[in-house]
């Protein structure tokens, strides 16, 4: 029933048999494999060709689909990954030290939890800066304040641990009253 | 005619054995990094002082929600805590026995040292034990939305069960 078209034609139908045509080449160049496609640097808008719903061929919607480069996979820096294992870790590090801390006080597990405690507060207010300030100046400056912070806690418990009771003593003293 | 053109069209491109996967082949590369999304979007919204919609403000409430802040409220009020004692201990002249002495001198009754045990307690076990839900969430369990309302009723339980059991040591 196709009507007979040449692509010479100036009529309408000939313009959209023309265009139906080139569709069809650009698909099947997809089916050819498309590596080319992927570096392209302008997206690939393609007009509606076919009903969604046609079960026979579910060819889809005009696309602008934009993915991570494919040169950051892989090769792009896993330093975000390994800080939210760090945490993790720590994290469970810090629960592991509280029945050692009551059941063994002593110095080791002072400046253990010093440390641990220091640095579980820092990455955890880290986390707090990231989502509540907005702007390079502000973020450089929240995180200095921050890291100031911290080195004074970590600074002031080291000393208490040296010079004072230590912290497992001073929470059992607290309590003892 | 125009359902003679998706004939056409249909018959074309069903010949070219097209897949689902093929969709993800017209993806292309962006050329910047979610974090550099995101400033322009703060930036640009901030430079034209455009205001925020309303969110916590209109939200209904729920449990989980309530837990997720007082997480981080607990987690942020510990370590100020923590690091106003690490301050005080390098400012202040006398040793930690000493000050320990003054607040023993000062006869509180025991129902408040009871109370303030209670509530020193009350935010390190809360934050101890949803932390330790968030690890399972980490580990990709009780991720279903009963599981999650009830691993937080479980937190709340233990929380207070906890310290109380602190308090009165």
């Amino acid at each position: 029933m196709a009507a007979l078209v040449h692509p010479g034609d100036s009529s309408a139908l000939g313009l959209m048999v023309r265009i139906m045509a080139a569709l069809i080449r650009i698909s099947s160049v997809c089916c050819r494999g498309v590596s080319p496609l992927l570096f392209r640097s302008s997206s690939l808008i393609r007009p509606l060709a076919v009903q969604k719903k046609d079960r026979d061929c579910p060819y889809l919607i005009s696309a602008k689909i934009h993915a991570t480069p494919s040169s950051h996979a892989g090769s792009g820096s896993k330093a975000a990954s390994l800080h939210w294992t760090g945490e993790r870790i720590l994290s469970i590090a810090l629960l592991g030290l509280a029945p050692v801390a009551y059941y063994y006080p002593g110095p080791a597990v002072d400046y253990s939890l010093a440390a641990a405690l220091t640095l579980h507060g820092h990455w955890g207010l880290g986390q707090v800066l990231t989502d509540y300030v907005h702007g390079d100046f502000k973020i450089k400056m929240a995180n200095a304040g921050l890291f100031l912070l911290s080195t004074v806690t970590f600074a002031g418990l080291c000393y208490f641990n040296y010079h004072d009771v230590g912290i497992c003593k001073a929470v059992a003293l607290l309590w003892s009253k | 005619m125009a359902l003679l053109l998706r004939t056409v069209a249909r018959q074309g491109l069903c010949s070219s054995r097209l897949q689902l996967a093929v969709l993800y082949r017209h993806a292309v590369p962006m050329g910047t990094t979610a974090k550099e999304e995101m400033d322009k979007f703060w930036n640009k919204n901030t430079r034209l002082n455009r205001p925020v919609s309303p969110h916590i403000s209109i939200y209904q409430w729920s449990v989980p929600m309530m837990l997720s802040i007082s997480h981080r409220g607990t987690g942020v009020a510990l370590s100020s805590g923590i690091s106003a004692f690490a301050l005080a201990a390098l400012v202040l002249p006398e040793s930690y026995p000493h000050y320990l002495d003054l607040i023993h001198s000062m006869s509180f009754g025991p129902q408040f040292l009871a109370f303030s045990k209670f509530a020193l307690a009350f935010p390190v076990a809360f934050h101890t034990f949803n932390g330790i839900r968030h690890l399972l969430w980490d580990l990709g369990k009780g991720f279903k939305i009963p599981e999650v309302y009830r691993s937080g009723y479980i937190v709340i339980a233990l929380t207070v069960l906890t310290s109380i059991g602190l308090a009165a040591m």
